[in-house]
């Protein structure tokens, strides 16, 4: 009983950590992101709020919280209220099968550095990932307006298409670590990061990840010149915030995933593991707002073509490839 | 029809079309400053110059000055022309001044427009520009000659079109000048439609001068209720005040002008003086509160008197939505009237002349113009009807022949045979000249026409004049298209019948023969076919002082014109007076309820003109005290409110409505309806569906000479300024009006031995006129003029011509003292 | 990427060399923006740093006066009507010695988009642009500006040009025939050339 009760406080105390965590680190992603962008333009970015407009996120957060929450006239009203949260939890839930670090002792207790342990966990996380599309989707439709509908239904077809080689590309990994847990597939990488022998099946994921979390060049559901603002057109305060939450937290869990498949996860040399973590996924965080600074946004077809043309046929090769290397 | 080609195009158009007008049809504008429809054409501006490619006169040719001829093919697109035309304009703007910022024709001004097009920009010219010096012209015309372009539209309106001769062309050359000889006040009463004719800024509007611009203003189609003509007028409104009247074209009515009454007569409906709000009891109240004590009040006296207590009084100036619902709810509550007309005299006037058009003889304005024999019957067209001199004007330069009945001096912008006939003598005199014009026995007439036709050549005046009477008559005989024209205020009762009549046998015998009543108000018409005759002034009155009409409610009604003076003692008899009215008036101020009603201007309205044309004004603007008013002159309130001031004034048949416990939301369209016919089914646009043959045609009058020996018989007389209700209060038109005095023929004044500018007092029973006496030397003997201005108490006359003997006028001195 | 649509229309091209130009031209284009990390941010800081504006440049719309000290608008309304978005507002009237002034004269700044059509249509030079953009405030209505508040007391940019000197219209700056470029007035009366 009593090693149940502190199982409960430890699990209850690993969550709120990581979702603290992960609040901040999504926020001053968002403070990053804007800095970045700005000097990648040679601008200044925000630098008003607090020295180096640190304050920025915090001035955000008030506003949004503190804006009026519109609900059109029109609106399908429950599923327009749903559809924020729905986006920002699965982004949030897919991070309780990441591992952070090698199990340690506290208090005479082996503590695992991971809120749930699963054997399953990359099926878990594709799951999560394919309900994020039920947040997209339904927020466009209950908007009731053409730009959000618009944007929801880009969303919902762009996301179920790069879903396939985002599995994909995951299984030469899966086939390296014999497992789909992933804290297994981090221990696989013991000897070296799976990047240096799957860099394919790595550029295909992320590019994949890229298109999942809709960011650019992949933006087309909330093109901000054609649809306003895409599904999220008719959403303000801080429903309006939840997916934006929901894009930042969506960056981090594909940096982290990035990380636990191709750079080793937590492992590193020197530093603790949870660290090493933190600083892969800030890494890939880093080098997404490089490429948004970059490249300009694909048209529809562009979109498609490389997802089932290139992305899609190169996934199933490598898949090929491994599977005869591994053989011989 | 003859084909030609303009610009490529085939247009169809009739022999004598010119081509200025040709190329107008297939949607080509030629520019043009001297052409213009009503004034012909003379060829002064040269700018619609167009390249004749086939034809019988090859070459740049002046389109105004070439008739359409078969084949003829024309370019108007052709180089040389657009250079020739390019050059016009330029060479027109040598003089022209750099004062477009501070014209008031900038926005509409033709000349602007195509210098504009035309593509002139900088004046090339090393020579300095001629320059004239104005005149002024009085209140209503500003004259600025450094703008004038030479196209002579000017006089050839003033003087040609419309007759007077006060303005005119001068000088020569470069130095050509158009105004009068020295300044002062233009004489025609049309002179506003110089502001209209002029294609660019000499002559502009006085009392909107500096209002505003064209594009600014909110234009809407309305009608002149200024007297019974029923002329298509465009108002101007802008920051919710009528800035400007501007004629509208209406081909079959007044062509392309309108009177300066028209033109100027709108101020009452911004007058800071006008009634916004209700009173009950002198106290200002809610429009609503007073609706509910009215018709609280009303209710309670017909309760204890009897429905019949209740009595409503109308004026010519109700529209006829108005009239519906005087009508209907007149006729729901057993309420009497409505009242209107001073008394039986003008009263029968008004409904013989109403009742006795028919089809066959009712004729427009524009058939007036074309016809060839004009009798004008106890009718003053310059006063009484303005835009009927034009017309009269317009048959006359074609050769018609022109005469006129009556006993005021009538001045007209043209030469006319005159008689002067006392109003008693007018019957008597119509039938003598139909007996004369017509030539034989009449084989083709009918029965009762025989009978009216024995009765006329039966008919005698006066041994002076039945000679000129039957010349008259006899110069009628070849006549084509007659048309007798017949007054009602200063006629007996029972010479509108006999002028339908006339009109009646000289068509019967074949010949397109007109008449055409001028009647009192814009809608007397519609008064005329939908009132009872018994009800006027003087049978209220007599209701009055026997007690039994306990409550009066006066719509939009001067009581002037019911024959009550305001501070008549008889109105204390009434229990209630309720006023309904737009105007500050006496009868409003001593109204125990008075409830504010809106103006044409806003209300809008349906109304039937002399001619039995149904004529619409739309609302023009939604309501309110004008924003000068509101805001002190200096700028418009500087924080928003969703209401607007000045606002609660109703149409007056949603007062009705609303007095009579019916709820204001009455549709317009039913009250309409619930008229007798022809009226109830007027649609505005289209004549009245009028009977084919009134029932009482061709009945000869009773006893047709009534002279009255012994006695003057008193005209009151119309004046174009300061008579007409609504118009008066335009402090630019009180400027023109006429000094208010006494009309007697020499020889009469003789006889009573009184001289021009003594002072009298005449005794008309109900009341006495008091002024100064003027000799008119045209005028009729056995007469006595009234004008009915202010300043004259003239209202005591004010049921047609009375007679009154020599031993009531008397001298008084003029403190007043006998 | 090796699906643009340009390349692959030249049948020439080796899919090889198709990969090896999309990723040069990738390569170039993170480079330029890496290289742009490096540079000085262009941005100007506004409150602290301000940069002076051209003459020209179109802020805040003033009434100016001619040479004579007196109101050069004449209210022609020609602003007004060409004010793309309705922000000028005017009533004309007649001033002192026969002009035409304005009664009052309103621009609702919170709506100008400082487009200076109405310093092009006017015909006076009375309305001008200047560089003062600073024109904020906190109460919509104290950006609504009434004549009072747009007069100043200079000419401005034409400051030696008087409208009325040059208009042929008698007031008190000059009767007729004694504008610029105008002639004696005519005798209409005589007939000698």
């Amino acid at each position: 009983m009593l090693a149940w009760i502190t199982g409960l406080i430890v699990l209850l105390v690993k969550l709120v950590v990581v979702l603290v965590a992960l609040l901040l680190t999504a926020a001053y992603l968002v403070w990053a992101e804007r800095k970045l962008l700005a000097r990648l333009q040679v601008r200044l970015g925000p630098n008003r709020a607090g020295k180096f407009g640190l304050l920025q996120p915090i001035a955000d957060m008030i506003k949004l919280l503190t804006k009026e929450d519109l609900v059109p006239e029109s609106a399908d009203r429950v599923i327009f209220l749903l559809a924020p949260a729905v986006v920002s939890v699965t982004a949030l839930l897919m991070f309780a099968v990441v591992p952070f670090g090698t199990d340690i002792t506290l208090f005479g207790r082996r503590v695992p550095l991971i809120i749930s342990d699963i054997n399953v966990a990359l099926l878990l996380v594709f799951a999560f990932s394919s309900l994020g599309v039920y947040g997209v989707a339904l927020g466009g439709w209950a908007s009731n307006s053409k730009f959000a509908l618009i944007g929801g239904i880009r969303g919902a077809a762009q996301m179920i298409s790069y879903e396939l080689p985002l599995g994909l590309s995951l299984v030469p990994v899966v086939m390296l670590a014999r497992s789909f847990s992933l804290v297994d597939i981090v221990n696989a990488q013991n000897s070296y990061p799976f990047i240096l022998v799957q860099p394919l099946a790595f550029a295909i994921f992320v590019i994949s990840a890229m298109a999942e979390s809709k960011r650019i060049p992949f933006d087309l559901p909330e093109a901000e010149n054609e649809l306003g603002a895409g599904f999220h057109t008719e959403y303000s305060g801080m429903r309006f915030g939840l997916f934006f939450l929901g894009e930042y937290v969506h960056m981090q869990v594909l940096g982290a995933l990035v990380a636990v498949f191709f750079l080793g996860g937590w492992r590193g040399p020197w530093l603790p593991g949870p660290l090493w973590l933190f600083v892969k996924i800030i890494a890939v965080a880093l080098v997404m707002i490089w490429i948004r600074g970059t490249l300009p946004r694909l048209r529809y077809d562009q979109l498609m073509a490389i997802c089932w043309k290139v992305l899609v046929p190169a996934a199933l090769i490598n898949i090929i490839l491994t599977g005869f290397v591994m053989l011989i | 029809m003859i084909k030609l080609i303009i610009d490529n195009l085939r247009v169809e158009v009739p022999p004598g079309t010119r081509v200025i007008d040709a190329a107008e049809q297939a949607g080509i504008m030629i520019p043009r400053f001297c052409y213009h429809p009503a004034l012909g054409a003379v060829g002064a501006c040269r700018v619609c110059a167009v390249q004749v490619l086939e034809g019988s006169c090859r070459g740049i040719r002046m389109s105004c000055m070439i008739e359409a001829e078969e084949g003829m093919v024309i370019s108007t697109t052709d180089e040389e022309a657009v250079a020739f035309r390019r050059q016009v304009i330029e060479w027109l703007m040598a003089n022209h001044p750099h004062d477009c910022p501070v014209c008031d024709e900038g926005g509409q001004c033709l000349l602007q427009d195509m210098t504009v097009s035309g593509g002139h920009g900088r004046r090339r010219l090393p020579v300095k520009k001629r320059t004239h010096i104005d005149q002024h012209l009085g209140p209503l015309v500003v004259h600025e000659m450094n703008r004038c372009i030479q196209c002579y539209r000017c006089v050839r309106f003033y003087r040609e079109y419309a007759g007077y001769t006060d303005l005119g062309v001068m000088g020569s050359a470069g130095r050509v000048y158009f105004g009068r000889r020295s300044d002062g006040v233009l004489e025609s009463p049309f002179a506003g439609n110089l502001i209209d004719v002029c294609p660019t800024g000499v002559f502009t509007d006085r009392p909107s001068r500096f209002k505003g611009r064209y594009w600014d203003f909110e234009r809407t189609p309305s009608v002149c209720i200024h007297c019974s003509l029923g002329c298509r007028v465009t108002v101007n409104t802008r920051y919710r005040e009528v800035v400007r009247v501007e004629a509208a074209h209406d081909p079959q009515v007044n062509g392309w002008f309108i009177c300066d009454r028209g033109r100027y007569g709108f101020p009452y409906a911004s007058s800071p003086q006008r009634p916004r709000s209700a009173r009950i009891d002198g106290r200002k109240s809610g429009v609503d509160e007073a609706l509910d004590e009215a018709a609280r009040r009303l209710s309670g006296i017909a309760q204890r008197h009897g429905s019949g207590s209740v009595a409503l009084a109308a004026s010519g100036r109700v529209c006829l939505e108005t009239l519906g619902a005087l009508t209907r709810f007149g006729s729901e509550k057993g309420w009497r009237g409505p009242f209107f007309r001073a008394g039986p005299r003008t009263a029968e006037a008004l409904q013989s002349a109403s009742k006795n058009l028919e089809e066959k003889i009712s004729i427009s304005l524009k058939d007036i113009e074309k016809s060839d024999f004009i009798l004008l019957v106890g009718c003053d067209p310059v006063n009484e009807a303005p835009m009927l001199a034009l017309s009269v004007r317009q048959a006359r330069r074609r050769g018609a022949v022109v005469a006129l009945a009556d006993a005021r001096s009538v001045q007209l912008p043209l030469d006319a045979r005159r008689l002067a006939l006392r109003p008693s003598q007018l019957t008597a005199a119509l039938m003598r000249f139909a007996g004369k014009a017509v030539a034989d026995g009449g084989a083709a007439l009918s029965d009762r026409a025989r009978g009216f036709l024995q009765a006329c050549r039966d008919s005698r005046v006066d041994p002076a004049v039945d000679e000129q009477i039957d010349h008259l008559g006899l110069a009628a005989r070849e006549s084509r298209r007659p048309v007798v024209v017949c007054g009602t205020s200063a006629v007996a009762p029972d010479t509108p019948a006999a002028a339908a009549n006339v009109a009646r046998l000289l068509a019967a015998e074949g010949r397109k023969a007109g008449f055409f009543p001028v009647l009192p108000g814009a809608n007397a018409l519609a008064l005329g076919l939908a009132g009872r005759t018994a009800d006027h002034g003087a049978a209220l009155r007599e209701a009055l002082e026997k007690g039994d009409v306990r409550a009066l409610v006066v719509v939009e009604t001067n009581l002037s014109e019911l024959g009550f003076s305001a501070d008549d003692p008889l109105l204390e008899n009434l229990e209630a007076l309720v006023v309904c009215d737009c105007l500050d008036s006496a009868a409003g101020r001593a109204a125990r309820v008075f409830i504010p009603t809106q103006t044409v201007f806003e209300a809008g309205g349906t109304f039937v003109s002399a001619e039995a044309r149904v004529r619409e004004a739309r609302p023009a603007f939604r309501g309110g005290t004008p924003v000068a008013q509101v805001s002190g002159g200096g700028h418009p309130p500087r924080t928003f409110s969703p209401d607007i001031p000045g606002a609660d004034p109703l149409p007056a048949w949603q007062v009705l409505a609303a007095l009579a416990r019916e709820g204001t939301r009455v549709s317009a369209d039913t009250l309409r309806k619930a008229l007798p016919a022809p009226l109830c089914g007027a649609a505005p646009g289209k004549r009245l569906a009028l009977p084919a043959s009134a029932p009482d045609a061709f009945q000869p009058p009773e006893d047709p000479a009534t002279a009255a020996d012994g006695g003057l018989e008193v005209v009151v007389c119309e004046h174009i300024f300061g008579s007409e209700p609504l118009s008066r209060r335009a402090a630019c038109l009180q400027e023109l009006e006429s000094a208010p005095r006494l009309g007697l023929h020499p020889g009469d004044a003789a006889a009573l031995q009184l001289s021009a500018g003594q002072r009298v007092a005449v005794d008309c029973g109900r009341g006495v006129i008091e002024g100064e006496i003027e000799i008119v030397n045209e005028m009729a003997r056995g007469v006595l003029l009234v004008p009915r201005l202010r300043g004259i108490d003239w209202h005591a006359a004010a049921d047609g011509p009375l007679v009154v003997a020599v031993a009531d006028i008397r001298s008084v001195k003029p403190n007043g003292e006998s | 990427m090796s699906s643009d649509r340009t390349k692959k229309t030249k049948p020439a091209d080796h899919p090889g060399t198709l990969i090896a130009e999309s990723i040069k031209a990738l390569g170039s284009g993170f480079a330029t923006t890496a290289k742009h990390l490096l540079r000085r941010p262009v941005t100007e800081q506004y409150p602290e740093q301000k940069r002076v504006l051209p003459e020209r440049s179109r802020a805040r719309i003033v009434l100016t006066r001619d040479p004579d000290g007196r109101e050069r608008c004449v209210a022609c309304y020609l602003c007004s009507a060409v004010c793309p978005v309705s922000c000028i507002s005017m009533q004309s009237t007649g001033g002192e010695g026969g002009r035409r002034v304005a009664a009052w004269f309103r621009i609702n700044f919170s709506r100008c988009i400082y487009c200076g059509l109405c310093e092009e249509a006017c015909p006076t030079s009375a309305i001008q642009l200047t560089p003062d953009f600073e024109n904020c405030r906190q109460d919509i209505l104290e950006m609504v500006f009434e004549k009072d508040d747009l007069l100043v007391d200079h000419g401005g940019r034409d400051d030696r040009y008087c409208f009325y000197r040059h208009a042929g219209i008698a007031t008190d700056t000059a009767g007729k025939g004694e504008h610029v470029n105008e002639q004696p007035p005519v005798d209409a009366k005589s007939n000698l050339p």
